[in-house]
């Protein structure tokens, strides 16, 4: 399968070492709730929702989230992190299904 | 009087016929949610039988009136310093009337700086959003918004 439109972004871009900036995770996900019907086939669709996302700073996990299918499609999580030198920002996340992926960005503090 | 008869059974029949699919497709479009958690056992469950305390520490931001039921943004900050012996450990965000009154629960820790969550969610109608916030002391903050929806977004 291929895998899902996913993004981070960083608010401000430019950033210095113990700045605490915003970061946005998201992801295009159709987040199926298991109640809702599909209108053609008149079939309920199957449950199918993150349940999971993981925020993890240089191997150090900051950010655990625990998701329920109340969240909207196409959702965006966002949470503030301290910036703490170089390094690399991965988000993983899974779905009640199994299905599971990553995102990573890279972390330049300059100054 | 054959006429008459003839008419009376077509009467019934077109009664019946009219009733019995909307009776079948009311039962059918009432699935039930796969976690179905009522909010008071889904906060009892979070804070292990403890009552959260209503706090101005605790901000919740929600729009009054939502026009559309499956995008609403919520947020959720708390006044917290974040050091490692005083921090918020925990934000929770339930619903009142969804099928599943757990919206998403987030775990930080003192390396977010600040204690803020931001997210989008699907609410079905006219309810309360709670927010349910665990300190690292053990304590129990809660707070509590209305929205009213204009247009359901479950379904």
């Amino acid at each position: 399968m291929e895998a899902r439109k996913s993004l981070i972004k960083i608010k401000p871009k430019r950033y210095k070492n113990g700045d605490i900036v915003k970061v946005s995770f998201m992801i295009m996900h159709p987040m199926h709730t298991g109640m809702s019907k599909d209108k053609k086939t008149k079939k309920i669709i199957p449950a199918k929702y993150i349940n999971n996302v993981k925020f993890i700073y240089n191997g150090k996990e900051i950010t655990n989230m625990t998701v329920w299918e109340s969240v909207s499609t196409n959702p965006v999580f966002t949470i503030y992190m301290k910036i703490d030198g170089k390094g690399k920002l991965t988000v993983k996340y899974t779905d009640n299904t199994g299905e599971s992926g990553e995102r990573s960005k890279k972390i330049k503090p300059k100054g | 009087m054959q006429r008459r008869e003839f008419f009376k059974k077509m009467g019934t029949a077109a009664a019946v016929g009219a009733v019995l699919p909307s009776v079948g497709f009311a039962a059918g479009s009432k699935p039930v949610s796969p976690n179905k958690m009522d909010y008071k056992t889904a906060i009892h469950a979070v804070t292990g039988g403890k009552e959260p305390k209503p706090s101005k520490k605790v901000h919740l931001k929600v729009p009054e009136i939502a026009e559309n039921g499956a995008v609403v943004p919520v947020t959720v900050t708390v006044d917290s310093p974040m050091t490692s012996d005083n921090y918020v450990k925990a934000i929770h965000i339930f619903n009142t009337k969804n099928g599943n009154a757990r919206c998403l629960d987030v775990h930080l820790t003192p390396a977010n700086g600040k204690a803020m969550v931001a997210t989008r969610i699907k609410l079905g109608g006219t309810q309360d959003i709670i927010a349910v916030v665990e300190l690292s002391n053990g304590e129990f903050l809660m707070a509590k918004s209305n929205v009213k929806v204009t247009i359901g977004g479950c379904g």
